[in-house]
């Protein structure tokens, strides 16, 4: 079997295991899930050294077995190098996850089954090279999500939540389906497959027909743009994150939202060209309602969940601007976005659950002063803080960057706005952050509260900021794998794009 | 050793050493201390081998000291180390004076909770400079400036805990991320234009054809402009130095005084090159105002480290007019010099309030001359540099930037030689009323020298600042920086000493033996005025609060009730009707939910397929 095929097959097995595993085995449960994601973690690792840089264009570690023929679905998997590295991060990040989930106390159990099947969905969701079951592995891992803010969420307003991010994923989902229903359908009859890499081939050497590109390409766009909280459907998430616990958070903001972004880079672009010509330069507007209007909310929050949670939003609009640029610098930057923002969200969100834990209230009013009772927290906070304003060192500056060198030559005014989001506004919010949790004087409540001290609950996070400052420190380790497919994406989705539209696009943005 | 590795470990040391304290060493404070002074010594010692080693013939190919970073399409982002006689210089600068400091603070820092991460993070800086002083591109450089945002963030706000500390260093990181908009804009504009950012090619490429910005060349030029302005905190961007001064007073001297400040500055002079007659002459004006302005506030402060911080704004104005003055060379040289005796007057300004219990008003000192000997001694010597005596290191960079001035413009020459004038009114009066004059408190009487480790360095920085003015510093500028047009140096000289001696004179008449000052009664509003830093600072709030702040304000009102609120719930109101029809049929859970979805998506296969 693939290596790919025992990344994602061991967290759905474990959650099959564990529902043999008796109720009151806590440790076991707690071990199995555990072993598993750090196997596929570990795996993932292994795989991401394997991989074959200079063959990065094509599929490695592939696996295909036949499963509706007369439909044309397979179970395919396989990566190249666009999706490698968000394997990886996946991979990583549901480890870190895992050891983060100490904190539920109750019906441990099913919490940990969830848990592994949204591993195993999310990954699984990453590697497929089938439609249908990249569809399926998502479905796989967004279900469990609702369930567990429905059921292990926190604060007041959790139902509230629960109810509106089944609501606005659920509709994301369901039109991210039609469309990909739709792509199926364009193929002539006897060829069609829900196979990723026929159906690219195909459409690479006939285009789609231009009307039925119109009608599918917004589809998949505000489809997937809803899983990915596109300004103006992303209200769900700031509050989805403050209400989930910590390991959902932490999966869902870091991986599964980045599914509705690769979607977007694997099948919209490469089969759409006519779709993408026309509606980047919409997306490029769009992004700016991600960078500077959840920025300006992010500012005025005053719960640190939901700041984060907008600071999430907000890094969206980066992928989104990179997407739009629709060049290589752009796309290759946006990847590496999604690759860095996993890491982070996942260690942001991760850090404000532990101290959620510590304090049962992330108001940043009653805080402050933290920094001198706990300093590996502290570290790690600010650390956090200034990868999500970007600062070099960590993969972000290094993602957004791209993303910035990508759009200039394509969108000046769009960009100038977007630097300024992440330059001055990101900053803002995230030192107010630090200021009001970690600076100041320690009010006396919170004498007793204690720093992240075994070495076991540091390692997660210990671990998602090493990712960090490797790929910050050595961005080519990604962006050599990521590009080569990326030319060719690029190449494709511009077939159409003649100077005259170029020009179009130029103009609405100048 | 091989001098190509050289630089690298220059650089790499202290890199090392601060992930070292912060790692393992964070419970030792000795080690912590000593690794990070050896890193930084180390460092010192190797870039006098490489000085030693380089005679400007046998400089290697800067090209061969790339190393590719990040390729990807048509931007290619190397980290290379550009060595020439400015990096070589400022390396010698930021090390040695570094040195000076670092050894200082374990004197000044003893009794400190967070000895070890105070040193991680002052490492962590000197890291940060010397990568802004080897850079070879734009985006190295852009890089190391951002980092040594960071450091300056964790040391200004050392003392974390402080409200004040804790505003200004948040401060300080977001009026730098300002200026750094533009850097960053000017630099995609540049590259965009000439499809690279290695100062090599760039320079290449302008010298074969100097129109190669086209029209885009005045704004480039000042959109990296935007970044000095930031960093080395000019007008209208000055607000975040006085603040910084919430940092420990070694830190103070390092970064405010000879580093971090010298960045823009360097910076500048690198890309000189960059430059239109047009950018220069705003670099120019933008130089003296603040030199004059900053002058201005230091003359009714009563801080010893804030009247330190205008002073050094206004040491910073001058170097920038410098530059905008076409003069780059005279620029580096003030810069250097400013180095040391800036430091020595830091340092001594910290021994000061070492001795007196971190007391920082000067109107509660006084008398201090017989009971602090090596620190008076050394801060006099210090004061007559910067005010431009001869023979000090102060006169002959100063007079240079003088002559500069009176070449090229008229209105910036008397500008500079007022603003000589100021200074040497508001050093002499911290001198009378702080070391001099009659004592004014308690506090004086238990004041005592402080320890070797703390005086050695001051006399190491009274050294350089007494010898700096004769071992040839200006030539190997020039060598790299080209020759300034200067004008009648003499007239300069005659004006130069004239402004000292009036100012000298007024300080003498005001502060000899002043036991409040006499300026507020006078004229309360004018020194109201100055004391409130023209009230750049209530401005600056009010204008903060009433564009992103009301933006803020009126975008998180909408996402809050119209986005969320009022669409997303009314759409939930009308659907609530459908939804009780449906509870009857449901259990309302969200299993079931959830396999409704599961079930919906299969019907829908069926459907489409079927």
């Amino acid at each position: 079997m693939s290596l790919l095929t025992h990344i994602l097959g061991w967290p759905l097995l474990a959650a099959l295991l564990l529902a043999f595993v008796p109720r009151n085995f806590r440790f076991l449960t707690r071990l199995i899930a555990l072993a598993a994601t750090f196997t596929s973690a570990v795996l993932a690792v292994v795989m991401f050294v394997k991989f074959d840089t200079a063959a990065a264009t094509e599929y490695q570690f592939v696996e295909k077995l036949p499963w509706v023929a007369s439909l044309g679905i397979n179970y395919h998997v396989g990566v190249d190098g666009l999706n490698v590295g968000l394997v990886l991060m996946g991979a990583l990040v549901a480890f870190a996850a895992c050891c983060c989930a100490w904190e539920v106390q109750e019906r441990e159990k099913e919490f940990y089954i969830l848990l592994l099947a949204m591993t195993g969905g999310i990954l699984g969701a990453f590697a497929s090279l089938d439609v249908f079951f990249l569809y399926f592995f998502h479905e796989l891992a967004l279900v469990p999500t609702f369930i567990m803010i429905g059921v292990w969420g926190r604060g007041e307003e959790k139902d509230y939540a629960t109810f509106k991010i089944t609501l606005y994923l659920s509709i994301g989902a369901l039109l991210a389906l039609i469309g990909l229903l739709a792509l199926y359908l364009q193929m002539p009859e006897g060829k069609r497959t829900f196979d990723l890499v026929s159906m690219t081939e195909h459409f690479r050497g006939k285009a789609m027909d231009g009307s039925a590109q119109q009608f599918i390409f917004p589809l998949l766009l505000f489809g997937f743009g809803i899983l990915v909280s596109l300004w103006p459907f992303h209200t769900w998430a700031p509050l989805g994150y403050g209400s989930a616990p910590t390991p959902t958070a932490m999966l869902h903001a870091g991986v599964l939202k980045k599914f509705g972004l690769y979607g977007l880079i694997r099948i919209a672009l490469p089969m759409m060209p006519e779709g993408a010509a026309m509606w980047m330069q919409w997306l490029a507007l769009l992004c700016l309602g991600n960078i500077i209007y959840c920025g300006l909310v992010a500012m005025k929050q005053k719960d640190l969940n939901l700041l984060i949670g907008n600071s999430s939003v907000a890094h969206m609009g980066f992928v989104f601007l990179g997407i739009a640029s629709l060049n290589v610098l752009g796309v290759t930057g946006a990847v590496l976005v999604m690759i860095a923002h996993g890491f982070l969200a996942a260690l942001s969100f991760g850090l404000s659950g532990y101290l959620y834990q510590q304090t049962k209230t992330l108001e940043m009013e009653k805080l402050g002063g933290l920094l001198r009772q706990m300093p590996f927290f502290g570290a790690a906070l600010v650390m956090a803080a200034m990868a999500g304003c970007g600062l070099p060192g960590f993969a972000n500056f290094a993602g957004e960057a791209l993303v910035f060198f990508g759009a200039w030559t394509e969108f000046r005014v769009v960009t100038i706005i977007a630097v300024w989001g992440a330059l001055v506004i990101g900053a803002v919010y995230m030192l107010r952050a630090v200021r009001n949790v970690l600076h100041g004087s320690l009010p006396e409540q919170w004498h007793a509260v204690k720093d992240v001290a075994t070495p076991w609950r540091r390692l997660p996070f210990a671990l998602l900021l090493g990712a960090l400052l490797l790929f910050g420190f050595y961005p080519a380790l990604l962006t050599r794998k990521i590009e080569p497919v990326v030319k060719q994406i690029v190449k494709d989705a511009r077939a159409v794009l003649k100077p005259s539209v170029t020009v179009g696009v130029k103009n609405l943005s100048e | 050793m091989n001098t190509h590795a050289l630089p690298w470990f220059i650089l790499f040391l202290p890199l090392v050493a601060a992930a070292v304290i912060a790692l393992f060493t964070q419970r030792n404070k000795t080690a912590s201390a000593a690794l990070s002074i050896a890193a930084v010594l180390t460092s010192f010692v190797l870039s006098v081998v490489l000085f030693t080693k380089l005679s400007a013939e046998t400089l290697p190919d800067p090209e061969t000291f790339n190393l590719p970073w990040l390729h990807v399409g048509n931007l290619y982002i190397d980290f290379g180390i550009k060595l020439d006689q400015l990096s070589l210089l400022m390396l010698l600068v930021v090390t040695g004076v570094g040195s000076a400091i670092h050894i200082y603070s374990f004197g000044y820092m003893q009794e400190d909770r967070g000895f070890s991460r105070y040193f991680a993070s002052l490492s962590l800086f000197t890291f940060s400079m010397l990568g802004i002083v080897l850079a070879a591109n734009f985006v190295q450089m852009f890089i190391f400036w951002e980092l040594v945002g960071l450091s300056s963030y964790l040391l200004i706000g050392h003392w974390f805990e402080r409200p004040s500390a804790a505003e200004a260093c948040k401060k300080a990181f977001l009026t730098n991320r300002v200026g750094d908009f533009g850097f960053l804009l000017g630099i995609l504009l540049v590259w965009s234009t000439l499809d690279s950012i290695n100062f090599g090619t760039l320079a290449d490429t302008l010298k074969a054809n100097p129109a190669a910005l086209g029209g885009a060349a005045t704004a480039a030029g000042l959109l990296i402009f935007c970044g000095c302005v930031g960093k080395s905190a000019q007008f209208p961007l000055h607000v975040w130095l006085p603040d910084a001064m919430e940092g420990p007073t070694p830190v103070s001297a390092l970064i405010h005084a000879a580093t971090m400040v010298a960045a823009g500055v360097y910076m500048l002079c690198r890309v000189f090159f960059l430059f239109t007659p047009d950018a220069l002459m705003v670099i120019a004006w933008i130089g003296g105002i603040t030199a004059l302005l900053a002058a201005l506030m230091a003359v009714q402060q009563s801080d010893i480290k804030r009247i330190l911080a205008y002073s050094t704004l206004s040491q910073l104005g001058y170097m920038v007019m410098a530059v905008g003055l076409s003069g780059p060379a005279p620029a580096m040289y003030h810069l250097s010099t400013h180095a040391f005796f800036k430091a020595l007057l830091f340092l001594g300004a910290g021994s000061v309030i070492h001795a007196l219990h971190h007391e920082q008003d000067i109107w509660k000192m006084g008398g201090l001359k017989a009971k602090l000997p090596i620190t008076f001694a050394t801060f006099l010597l210090a004061t007559l540099a910067l005010c431009g005596v001869p023979p000090l290191s102060g006169y002959f960079s100063k007079d240079e930037i003088l002559a500069l001035a009176l070449g090229n413009n008229k209105a910036l020459f008397a500008i500079a030689v007022f603003v000589a004038m100021l200074t040497t009114f508001y050093m002499f009066r911290l001198v009378f009323v702080a070391f001099t004059g009659p004592a004014k408190s308690q506090a004086r009487d238990h004041a005592h020298e402080s320890p070797p480790v703390m005086t050695w360095p001051l006399v190491f920085l009274a050294a350089l600042t007494a010898v700096a003015g004769f071992v040839g510093i200006k030539e190997r500028y020039i060598s790299v920086l080209g020759k300034p047009t200067l004008g009648n140096h003499n007239v300069a000289v005659a004006f130069g000493l004239g402004a000292f001696a009036i100012g000298l004179i007024a300080a003498w008449t005001l502060y000899r033996k002043a036991l409040s000052d006499p300026i507020p009664a006078v004229s309360p509003g004018v020194a109201s005025l100055l004391r409130n830093k023209f009230y750049f600072d209530e401005l600056y709030a009010k204008l903060i609060a009433c564009t992103q702040g009301a933006l803020a304000t009126v975008v998180d009102w909408f996402d809050r009730w119209i986005i969320a609120w009022l669409v997303v719930r009314g759409t939930h109101g009308t659907t609530e009707l459908t939804g009780m029809a449906l509870r009857l049929l449901q259990t309302g859970n969200l299993q079931t939910y959830a396999f409704v979805l599961v079930a919906g998506v299969v019907v829908l296969l069926y459907v489409v397929l079927g």
